[in-house]
């Protein structure tokens, strides 16, 4: 009896919740079957790798995307969310973790920006009026000492400025429920605890307030509950502390943590042979955001460069390939001293390279062939033309080599899934016969299987073709299954070089999280005890 | 052994571009229509008239294979317009000067490219934006037009008139000057490796440079082409009015960038079919044309072919499946309820 009583009261308290939800994009199943809730006056994290469908749940509660099947109750009632205006006044606003703001408005312009000139009768605004009124907004959210001049414009301020002005502004609509994706990315630590005092206040007024992050030490100082996502499912709930931090890691890695350990500690450092010239050699390079890097990649041997995001490793590679000057340094490319000025000159050079983001690499408009032969169409024909027929064949050759799954080449490149883009991309490169192949986040945003045979065709072509791999990575497992040696960049340097093994780990788990560091390293150690 | 060369046949036949999106829709429509006017003005089709519509079309259809490069770069040149008027009063300049006519036409189509040139430069080097710098061109290709010709018509060489008005086995030179242009453009863009650079340019600027694509050299070749083509057109038109003008071509980039468009080419870049733009400069001339022979006004033709480059670009998104705002309707329905109640 009490026991109903104490239900009834749990039921009122939640703000949203998500009944059996799937919803697929193509061929990937982004959200299967999950359900959960958000209480109210309660922070509740929500976990989860890259590519786990955090971001794809957010949307779906925030109207952008519709659920397939299942619905989402707002305060009990099912409601169909039309859009994310819909969802605005439905009381759910999301911060998002790259802040979009008019940056030629001020910022007290920024904050109403949802109903600037919707004062009743006429369409203008009052700069001096916005500004008032959002003094007096911020101040009852105990937010005014921390913003920035309200009558500003946005255009100068900076991105933890950026961030608390997209704050100020979800919360300008007074939402029931508040969902913050990655809020504190771009914050250093004493702006995250203002930020933290900030969710806190908010809490206590009663707000649900959704949080999501990386960084899992932070996350746990200011939870209440947590939910661990995995591959579009929901693989565990509860207190934080019922939900330690060791078991979220372990639930949101699944079996491959253990996995990658288990091969960490049986893999032999390849062998090669020392007298052979490295395929590149770098030497006290210093470019953008890195200086003094100085390191050696051979022949046959995959190098996994681990770090942080914002630790220099994608200007590395930027300023070696020549999409970003490099200031000074020696780069030698099989025992060649070379600067590539472009893009262009390295991958005529021989080194091919696959970038972060996949939208700035593939040409969505088009077919896999298309995509597939883009820097090779001289093979295929004379005098600038070229022959369909030898192309089509080239890309389906090589499509099913590396194993794209589709029906033909001439499918568009957009029908695919994520992992099976990378693919043709992978493909693309290696396409021009490179003998240094470089790879900035291969498998992000890629399925766990693609993975697995990703790290299968990278390992055949570096081991048994003698390519010359160098990839980055942000993930502890990706670095430890793939790389035959590991380098550690963090602030701009190369910290650490060392080959795959049990040691490697510990090094690599405390390079890539200040936080995460002691609960991934007790993982690990556990795991090899 | 027959039954193998069959199959073969089947099978290439649903490769051909023809029996692919916008140029199959397109094809229809110019037949159905066609088959519409003929009721009302049995004229229509015949061959006479047909032969009419190809020379009437054969200026715009030319200038819009060029602005077809163009368009599918992600760009858009404004100024064929002008710089067509601007090579065919220097072609007849030229030869008035008593220089050899093909010589002049030569320099007359290099007077074309180097606009073209001078608009890619721009553009590449100090990255302006190619509406404003074709429209600065339209507007100095204009002036200068009017400098040469000091506002007076020049008579063009007897000995070339042919290319605007003679005929080939019956058929106009113009047309054959065009169809053979389409052909040999719809080739380069499909088949060559610089035709496969613009489509990938346009598609995604970003990924054509990391993938190793020369993209400033394409976008400057793609303002050459159209610049190029636009010189032809300027002669083709001169010789066919025995005239050259400091008005000729005034306006007619808005019938070329219609006809690309309703060609199936995307102004977002990354698609479009030279082919498809000749159909589209066709089936705006055969409206143009079926006006006049069903003795229409002049303002309806005008409002009709507004509405044709209008539809056009809706049928287009229909086919790609792309309406983007989904939920565009439930959106307004729950406006409308919420304003109501």
């Amino acid at each position: 009896m009490q026991d109903r009583v104490e239900r009834m009261s749990i039921e009122d308290e939640i703000a949203l919740e998500v009944v059996s939800v799937d919803k697929r994009f193509g061929s990937v199943h982004a959200l299967s079957n999950v359900s959960m809730r958000f209480r109210r006056g309660r922070v509740t994290a929500l976990l989860g790798e890259n590519g786990a469908g955090k971001s794809t749940l957010i949307r779906v509660c925030s109207g952008v995307h519709q659920p397939d099947s299942g619905e989402v109750l707002v305060s009990g009632k099912a409601e169909r969310m039309s859009g994310s205006l819909a969802a605005k006044r439905m009381g759910i606003a999301v911060v998002q973790q790259e802040p979009q703001l008019v940056s030629q408005m001020t910022v007290a312009e920024n904050i109403f920006l949802a109903r600037l000139g919707s004062r009743a009768g006429t369409g203008l605004h009052h700069r001096t009026g916005l500004v008032g009124e959002a003094e007096t907004l911020l101040a009852g959210l105990g937010l005014d000492k921390e913003l920035p001049d309200l009558g500003g414009r946005c255009a100068g301020l900076s991105a933890a400025e950026r961030q608390l002005v997209e704050i100020a502004r979800a919360l300008a609509a007074d939402p029931h429920v508040l969902f913050l994706d990655e809020p504190n990315s771009s914050l250093t630590r004493k702006e995250t605890d203002r930020l933290f005092d900030i969710v806190r206040r908010l809490r206590d007024r009663g707000t649900a307030v959704v949080l999501v992050s990386h960084r899992l030490g932070e996350v746990y100082e200011i939870s209440d509950e947590v939910i661990v996502m995995r591959d579009g499912r929901k693989v565990g709930e509860g207190s934080v502390d019922a939900l330690p931090k060791q078991q979220a890691i372990q639930l949101m890695a699944g079996e491959r943590l253990k996995a990658a350990l288990d091969l960490a500690e049986s893999a032999t450092p390849k062998a090669s042979p020392a007298d052979a010239a490295p395929v590149l050699s770098v030497r006290d390079a210093s470019g953008l955001a890195f200086s003094n890097v100085s390191f050696d990649i051979q022949a046959g041997e995959i190098v996994g460069m681990a770090g942080l995001v914002g630790s220099g490793r994608t200007e590395i590679i930027r300023a070696i390939i020549g999409a970003d000057p490099l200031f000074g340094g020696d780069v030698r490319l099989n025992g060649k001293s070379v600067r590539f000025g472009s893009p262009r000159s390295a991958l005529r050079g021989g080194i091919a390279f696959i970038t972060e983001e996949r939208r700035t690499s593939v040409f969505y408009g088009h077919s896999i062939s298309f995509n597939l032969t883009s820097n090779v169409l001289e093979r295929f024909g004379h005098f600038g033309f070229f022959s369909e027929r030898k192309r089509r064949a080239f890309a389906q050759e090589s499509a099913n080599e590396i194993g794209v799954k589709a029906d033909n080449v001439d499918v568009g490149i957009r029908t695919l899934s994520g992992g099976n883009q990378q693919k043709v991309l992978l493909a693309r490169a290696l396409a021009s016969n490179p003998s240094l192949l470089i790879l900035d986040e291969p498998t992000r945003g890629v399925d766990v299987r693609t993975k697995a045979d990703m790290y299968r065709q990278i390992r055949t072509l570096a081991h048994e073709k003698g390519l010359a791999v160098w990839f980055v990575s942000s993930e502890l497992d990706e670095i430890l299954q793939l790389a035959d040696r590991i380098v550690v960049v963090r602030g701009g340097e190369v910290v650490d070089s060392l080959a795959r093994g049990p040691e490697a780990a510990r090094v690599v788990a405390s390079a890539l999280g200040e936080k995460i560091e002691d609960a991934a390293t007790t993982v690990l150690t556990s795991g090899m005890a | 052994m027959m039954n193998k060369g069959n199959r073969m046949s089947i099978a290439s036949l649903k490769r051909l571009p023809l029996l692919r999106g916008q140029e199959a829709g397109l094809i229809g429509v110019i037949l159905g229509l066609s088959i519409a006017f003929s009721f009302v003005n049995p004229s229509f089709l015949t061959t006479d008239n047909l032969r009419n519509v190809l020379v009437a079309v054969a200026v715009v259809g030319i200038m819009s294979i060029g602005q077809c490069f163009v368009i599918i770069a992600r760009e858009i040149d404004l100024s064929v317009g002008s710089v067509m008027g601007l090579s065919g009063l220097c072609g007849a300049w030229l030869m008035a000067a008593g220089l050899n006519p093909w010589l002049a036409i030569v320099l007359a189509i290099g007077v074309g490219a180097t606009a073209g040139l001078v608009t890619g430069l721009i553009v590449v080097v100090f990255r302006v934006n190619s509406f404003i710098a074709t429209l600065g061109m339209l507007s100095v290709a204009r002036g200068l037009t009017q400098v040469i010709s000091g506002g007076l018509p020049i008579m063009v060489d007897p000995s070339v008139m042919f290319i605007g008005q003679g005929t080939f086995f019956d058929i106009p030179v113009q047309v054959l000057i065009f169809v053979g242009l389409g052909i040999i453009c719809q080739f380069i863009l499909t088949r060559s490796v610089v035709g496969q650079r613009i489509v990938a340019v346009g598609d995604n600027d970003e990924a054509a440079r990391l993938s190793g694509i020369p993209i400033n050299t394409t976008r400057i070749a793609v303002f050459v082409a159209s610049g190029a083509l636009a010189a032809i057109a300027g002669i083709v038109y001169t010789t066919q009015v025995s005239v050259a003008e400091a008005q000729a071509g005034t306006g007619l980039e808005l019938d070329v960038i219609a006809a690309v468009v309703i060609g199936g080419a995307s102004l977002s870049g990354g698609r479009g079919s030279i082919l498809g733009a000749m159909l589209g400069a066709y089936l705006l001339g055969a409206l143009r044309n079926a006006f006049i022979l069903l003795e229409l006004s002049p303002f309806l033709q005008q409002m009709s072919v507004g509405m044709v480059i209008v539809l056009a670009a809706i049928f287009d998104q229909f086919r790609q499946g792309s309406f983007r705002h989904a939920n565009v309707m439930p959106s307004f329905l729950h406006i409308f309820r919420s304003r109501t109640r």
